[in-house]
């Protein structure tokens, strides 16, 4: 269907999926940056934060309260998982690191699947996020539009965490420079944790709020987990702007490539990552600095 | 559970088999001896040699199509369980059984298939060769169908195909060992049609939501066949992958298409998931929708967006009041699951016994003679009136019963989903047997 | 770690692949279930090689999994094709050259970033499969009815139907996927993937194209990956669609890890493992959907605490029984530690290309490096002889390591020219560099840690032997001529004969720095620099370590630096010093050590160290 107004539709649904995109790939290339570990898992506790704000909102009704509690839960597990298991990955190989993070979200998806079976589970949005508004050039569904502010927000959040205080500054740093943080006499571990926590939060976080848009099954991560790392291979691995700009890069591409034939959506959003390698290897926005 | 568990070893006379294999080189298969004049084909006779039968199940239990295979499977068990104890509503099928299969008691093993045909295989092929298993199922996907066809007559050992929408299955993928007894694609499609030219009128505008695979691409071209002749023109066909976890680009491509009617071929978690999404944007609300291959539990998990919407399905359970057989078996369902039975589970039990039909109409379990028994073409029950297998092609010619979803105030209990608009009769739907290019092949 | 009694695996492999029809059935093995995990392992071997040998952990295996599976089911359906060894043959080959061009943009980043790339890639043939190319691979619905093999041998003809008799023709391809994946792992070429592994930096610095070597192993991969794809496609008769995804690739990640990377047969171990927890928590055990879960469970289980899988688990067992045997040996060799030695004649550079040149060997003019604002060097002009000893001294941030970093191309001067032997180098790669025979040794150890000493200098000499990329993948290390002489010479050298086969982490503190002086020699280097080849030594070491360096002068120029002035100024010619950057003067160690401006700037404040 290609026509004007299916462009400029298309077009804004690809800002729309791009911002969760930005979102989930920020949590993960945060805690890549810092910590040098890739979590495979990270599409898990996507899908986790989608159960735990369903599980919330059957008990209270409360979107608000499912949003902070599927947050909050998957920052624990995040806090939990690093101190009892990513800790001690540290100083072995990043094969290593990932084999038990891929090990682990197969887990997180198993056990949610022995509670809550295959069959989808839904999370209305709420009442005031409900029906459709008339954009002048589309239709589009409210809730959508919400999450793109809300996604905003969570964004903007994440910005001052990152670049307005002290735990972000050392974070900053130690992206660009993992040796020199060790040498500053902070405790490297504790601000570790905490971005794990951080980073695990930004993605159950994106799976609450994902979660009235799509209905949720336990396999729910890993599809985004895979764009996830497109998102940050083209915006940069460990830099926080890359991973907004490559989000909705790779928004974008999904939805303007679905305009023409949508069986070739990811085939195009591959291909962009192909020549983002070939051109610039450390991605648009990264730094040579880890591998 | 517990009855499922099989018994594992290989014979003496395999092994025996094997090291003169080795040994000589080449694979000679020695033929045993036995009692049976038939000469061994497939798992026969050495899977009923003792005084069981075994079936292999593969139906998906994770992804796509999980609830969906969850159902079939419980049509399956309670088939199973009927047949062994010799329940009233089997012998009403198949008036020879007594207790089993020829004797025989059913034993079955369960694999999940997830929807893939890859796993099918693998599982069916641990089942042919380990537990001997006499017969096979499987399907809900109809890439899984087609891929254990193939199996089945490599193996010569019959599968009795579970549900599969695609023309393919006894189309051009069709075999001498496979039966199918459900509707499909153009059975659908020409049960559907006239009702939607009745209801939409002539000449409208037509947008498709296709699943990527066999089911869904004859499906779409079945509905788009029949739709054209009366004037029916197609705006969009947008092919999604199997589990796509976002339909939004594939609708608003839908929503500026301009078409009158959206036709979802979508299946499973599928199905639900692309209409909630079209609700949310509005398609619904512009467009009427049409689901031509009804899913099993799709009103109850979009939350009542069926209203109004027309569906061709295998079975509803509402039509108790015209067929008998059908009350005895949501009564026996309900009882045992606490539900009304969807058409998975229907096209199970029923698959089930027809297979018990035509074994005891055999007398054997020699597979071609059970063939030779569905290729008779005899009139036989089911749960919705009497039907006939095509000696062609091995499809059951069979009603297709178009329902439409009922507004919520009508509804008489949480399970009344459906008005049962119509009950097309199977003989002047189906194609004619050699339309989508059907060769059967060898018994041997 | 395979190194054994020669043809003793192969023998093992031949009679378990024969004795396996008569024992597995007993166990509760199907002969459809062992085809399978055959199929697994030999899909396996190829990843091993890749991943546990050669440390890339690639999620993309299913790619070339499916490729070598479709292109061999197209041909064998759909393109009229009757030959089934033929087709998969074919399939091998374009899945290899599909890896070729993969592994040509995934091996532009190593590490985590290749690992992403790899899952993107797996992806992208899934998607690329299902659509632009549903026609060829039937899409979703896979290519049914792939023929088994048969073999017209003029007499009689075999045909390999299925069960027991197709495991015949699969073992087969089994076996000769061992025998060939054992000769690549002992061949030059395996010695080099597990030094990359180890230490890519290293294994570049000592001469070896490492990029090549990357890319030979993802092709050797993938190469494996197609052929155990158009098997799987002869197994079971239907080549299905979800070869190409994404679990696919996990799936034997997960069994290599669960079996023991680095041993080839891991994968072969963990698929069974694999299959037969599926089977048997699925139907004996009545789990259904959650079978998964627990071997997730035993996966993460095995991955924190037993790194090398069930085989190295196995292998550890094994050791921790023998080894307190062998320990007990051990003591009691130890007593003759002090054993003279007669000193090993001097070891030979490599021959010079051009011997017509008699200039300096080394000349740099206006060299300079800046980071960012920071200037490390600056306009440093230097120049040394053949055959020369030239010390170089200066505080610590005057930019020695920079300085010897820019000679030998491991960074590029932001300007300057750097000649080596009359020819321009500047901007060459490291490993040309030390193929023209100027290398250094690192003042932090950069040794490969997992292998033992001999190991060590093996890769340093194949460099030197074979250049910086070779595909003898199949000749034996013990085939390449003068291999174990050049190494038994370096040994020597640095003394450390008697610690061969001592695996480096064992090694004392002194021996590594030997053996990292030992690293760079045996690349016969004309020109070798030395970047503080004394620190941390005891003063005994560092007498032993300055006779050594003396010893292997002979022959060849070389620049060391080093804060130890004693034994600096006892072993070199001429001396340069560098502060700030830049050069502070040359000159013989007398003139050094009379020099105002040296003491002024530099002996004034670290003698003190010195003397400590």
């Amino acid at each position: 269907m290609i026509s004007w107004p299916n462009l400029v539709s298309q077009l804004f649904n690809g800002l729309a999926l791009g911002a969760l995109l930005a979102l989930i790939s920020s949590g993960l290339t945060i805690i890549y940056g810092t910590l040098g570990v890739l979590n495979l898992a990270h599409g898990a506790m996507f899908m986790i934060g989608g159960y735990a704000g369903f599980v919330t909102y059957q008990y209270t009704e409360s979107f608000i309260l499912a949003v902070i509690a599927g947050s909050l839960f998957v920052m624990l597990l995040g806090i939990v998982m690093e101190r009892t298991i990513i800790r001690h990955f540290y100083h072995r190989p990043h094969e290593d690191q990932l084999l038990v993070t891929f090990g682990l979200g197969i887990c997180f998806v198993e056990i949610i699947r022995l509670i809550f079976s295959s069959q989808s589970q839904l999370v209305p949005p709420p009442a005031i996020f409900q029906g459709i508004t008339n954009l002048g050039f589309m239709f589009y569904p409210t809730y959508r539009l919400a999450v793109v502010g809300i996604v905003a927000i969570a964004l903007g959040a994440l910005f001052i965490v990152l670049y307005r205080t002290r735990l972000g500054m050392i974070v900053r740093a130690g992206i660009e420079d993992s040796v020199m943080v060790d040498s500053l006499g902070i405790n490297v571990y504790r601000v570790f944790m905490m971005v794990f926590g951080i980073g695990a939060m930004a993605a159950g976080f994106a799976g609450i709020v994902n979660a009235p848009v799509v209905s949720l099954t336990p396999g729910i991560g890993d599809d985004i987990l895979v764009q996830t790392f497109v998102v940050v291979v083209i915006g940069g691995v460990g830099s926080f702007p890359g991973a907004i700009l490559g989000g909705l890069i790779a928004g974008e591409i999904i939805s303007v490539t679905s305009m023409f034939n949508p069986g070739y959506a990811y085939v195009m959003l591959f291909a962009a990552m192909t020549l983002v390698l070939v051109v610039r290897p450390h991605g648009l926005l990264g730094v040579q600095g880890r591998e | 559970m517990t009855d499922d568990l099989i018994r594992r070893g290989l014979s003496r006379r395999g092994l025996l088999q094997t090291t003169a294999g080795l040994i000589g080189g080449s694979m000679l298969p020695a033929m045993p001896a036995f009692a049976e004049d038939k000469p061994a084909i497939g798992s026969y006779p050495a899977g009923v040699s003792g005084s069981t039968a075994f079936i292999g199940i593969s139906v998906p239990r994770t992804g796509t199509y999980a609830v969906q295979g969850e159902d079939e499977l419980k049509g399956y068990q309670l088939a199973i369980e009927h047949i062994n104890e010799g329940h009233e509503l089997i012998k009403k099928i198949s008036p020879k059984t007594s207790k089993g299969v020829l004797g025989k008691e059913l034993k079955f093993g369960v694999a999940d298939s997830a929807a893939k045909p890859n796993e099918a295989v693998q599982a069916q092929q641990r089942f042919i060769s380990e537990n001997k298993a006499i017969m096979i199922t499987g399907g809900t996907s109809s890439a899984v169908a087609v891929a254990l066809n193939k199996l089945a007559q490599r193996e010569h050992v019959l599968f009795v195909c579970g549900i599969s929408g695609s023309n393919d299955t006894t189309g051009k993928d069709c075999v001498r060992y496979g039966v199918r007894q459900n509707f499909f694609g153009q059975t659908a499609a020409a049960a559907i049609g006239p009702i939607m030219v009745r209801e939409f009128g002539k000449g409208k505008k037509a947008a498709y939501l296709t699943p990527d695979y066999t089911y869904g691409h004859t499906v779409t071209k079945s509905m788009q066949d029949f739709l054209a002749t009366a004037g029916w023109t197609t705006t969009t066909n947008q092919v999604a992958p199997l589990g796509a976890p976002d339909y939004s680009s594939y609708l608003l491509n839908v929503a500026n298409s301009g078409a009158d009617v959206l036709i979802n071929v979508n299946w499973g978690h599928d199905a639900v998931l692309s209409t909630q999404q079209a609700k949310q944007f509005g398609v619904l609300d512009k467009m009427k929708l049409v689901v031509p291959y009804q899913v099993p539990f799709i009103a109850r998990e979009t939350g009542g967006l069926m209203q109004g919407v027309f569906a061709a399905t295998d079975y509803w359970w509402t039509i108790e009041d015209k067929f008998p057989l059908a009350k005895m078996f949501n009564e026996a369902f309900e009882k045992k699951y606490g539900y009304k039975p969807e058409w998975g589970a229907e096209n199970a039990y029923v698959s089930f016994a027809h297979w018990a039909h035509m074994c005891e109409e055999a007398g054997s379990f020699n597979p071609p003679d059970v063939i030779k028994a569905y290729e008779k073409g005899e009139t036989i029950p089911s749960l919705v009136g009497d039907v006939h297998y095509r000696p062609e092609d091995h499809q059951c010619v069979r009603p297709v019963i178009i329902v439409k979803g009922k507004q919520q105030k009508d509804m008489k209990n949480k399970e009344d989903w459906y008005d049962v608009v119509e009950i097309v009769p199977g003989e002047g739907l189906m194609q004619k047997p050699d339309a989508f290019g059907c060769h059967l092949g060898d018994y041997t | 770690m395979l190194k054994q009694r020669p043809f003793l695996i192969e023998t093992l492999t031949a009679v378990g692949l024969i004795v396996a029809p008569f024992v597995l059935p007993h166990l509760g093995f199907a002969p459809n279930t062992v085809n399978r995990i055959l199929v697994w392992g030999l899909f396996g071997l190829g990843f091993d090689i890749l991943f546990g040998f050669t440390g890339l952990l690639s999620f993309g295996q299913s790619a070339f999994y499916g490729t070598g599976g479709f292109v061999a089911a197209y041909l064998l359906t759909r393109a009229g094709f009757s030959n089934v060894l033929g087709a998969l043959v074919i399939g091998m080959i374009a899945a290899a050259a599909t890896g070729y061009l993969i592994g040509l943009i995934a091996l532009r980043r190593t590490g985590i970033y290749f690992a992403m790339i790899t899952v993107a890639i797996a992806e992208v043939f899934f998607f690329v499969e299902f659509n632009p190319l549903s026609d060829f691979t039937g899409g979703e619905n896979g290519l049914p009815g792939v023929p088994t093999p048969s073999f017209d041998l003029g007499f009689t003809s075999i045909h390999f139907t299925n069960g027991w008799s197709l495991y015949q023709f699969i073992a087969l391809c089994y076996f000769v996927g061992v025998i060939i994946a054992l000769r690549i792992v002992r061949s030059p070429v395996g010695a080099i993937l597990s030094a990359i592994r180890d230490n890519p930096l290293r294994a570049t610095a000592v001469g070896h194209n490492i990029h090549g070597y990357k890319l030979t192993a993802f092709v050797i991969a993938a190469a494996y990956a197609g052929f155990a794809g158009g098997l799987l496609g002869v197994l079971q008769a239907f080549m299905p669609p979800d070869a190409f995804t994404f679990d696919t690739s996990g799936q034997l990640v997960m069994q290599t890890a669960i079996g023991g990377r680095g041993t080839l047969f891991g994968p072969l171990v963990g698929a069974t493992v694999w299959l037969f927890l599926q089977d048997f928590l699925q139907s004996a055990l009545g789990l259904g959907a959650a079978w998964k879960l627990v071997l997730g469970v035993v996966f993460v289980l095995l991955v924190c605490f037993l790194r090398g899988g069930i085989i190295g688990g196995l292998v550890d067992l094994y050791g921790f029984i023998s080894g307190k045997r062998a320990r007990k040996a051990a003591e009691t060799e130890e007593i003759d530690v002090e054993t003279p030695q007669a000193p090993p004649a001097p070891m030979q550079a490599k021959e010079v290309a051009h011997p017509a040149y008699s200039g300096p060997i080394l000349k740099a003019t206006g060299l300079t490096k800046r980071y960012g604002g920071l200037v490390a060097n600056s306009d440093i002009d230097f120049s040394v002889d053949q055959g020369e000893l030239r010390g170089i001294i200066g505080p610590n941030g005057a930019g020695k390591s920079t300085f010897f970093k820019m000679l030998t191309c491991e960074v590029a001067p932001t300007s300057g020219q750097i000649m080596f032997e009359g020819r321009n180098i500047t901007g060459l790669k490291v490993t040309e560099v030390c193929q023209l025979g100027l290398t250094k040794s690192y003042q932090v150890n950069q040794l490969f840690t997992g292998l033992t000493v001999r190991q060590n200098l093996t890769i340093a000499a194949l460099a030197e032997l074979r250049g910086k990329f070779r595909l003898d993948l199949f000749r034996s290390l013990a085939g390449v001529k003068g291999l174990t002489e050049q190494v038994e010479h370096t040994l020597a050298l640095v003394n450390l004969t008697r610690r061969a086969d001592t695996p480096v982490s064992e090694l004392a503190y002194g021996e590594k720095r030997r053996l990292e002086i030992g690293l760079a020699l045996a690349t016969s280097p004309r020109l070798l620099l030395l970047d503080e080849p004394l620190a941390g030594m005891s003063p005994r070491e560092r007498v032993e370590t300055v006779k050594l360096l003396k010893s292997i002068a002979r022959g060849r120029t070389m620049i060391i630096i080093d804060h130890d002035m004693d034994s600096l100024f006892e072993l070199v010619e001429r001396v340069t010093v560098l502060q700030e950057g830049r050069v502070l003067v040359s000159g013989t160690p007398e003139e050094i050590k009379t020099n105002a401006a040296v003491q002024e700037a530099y002996l004034g404040g670290v003698h003190g160290e010195i003397a400590a």
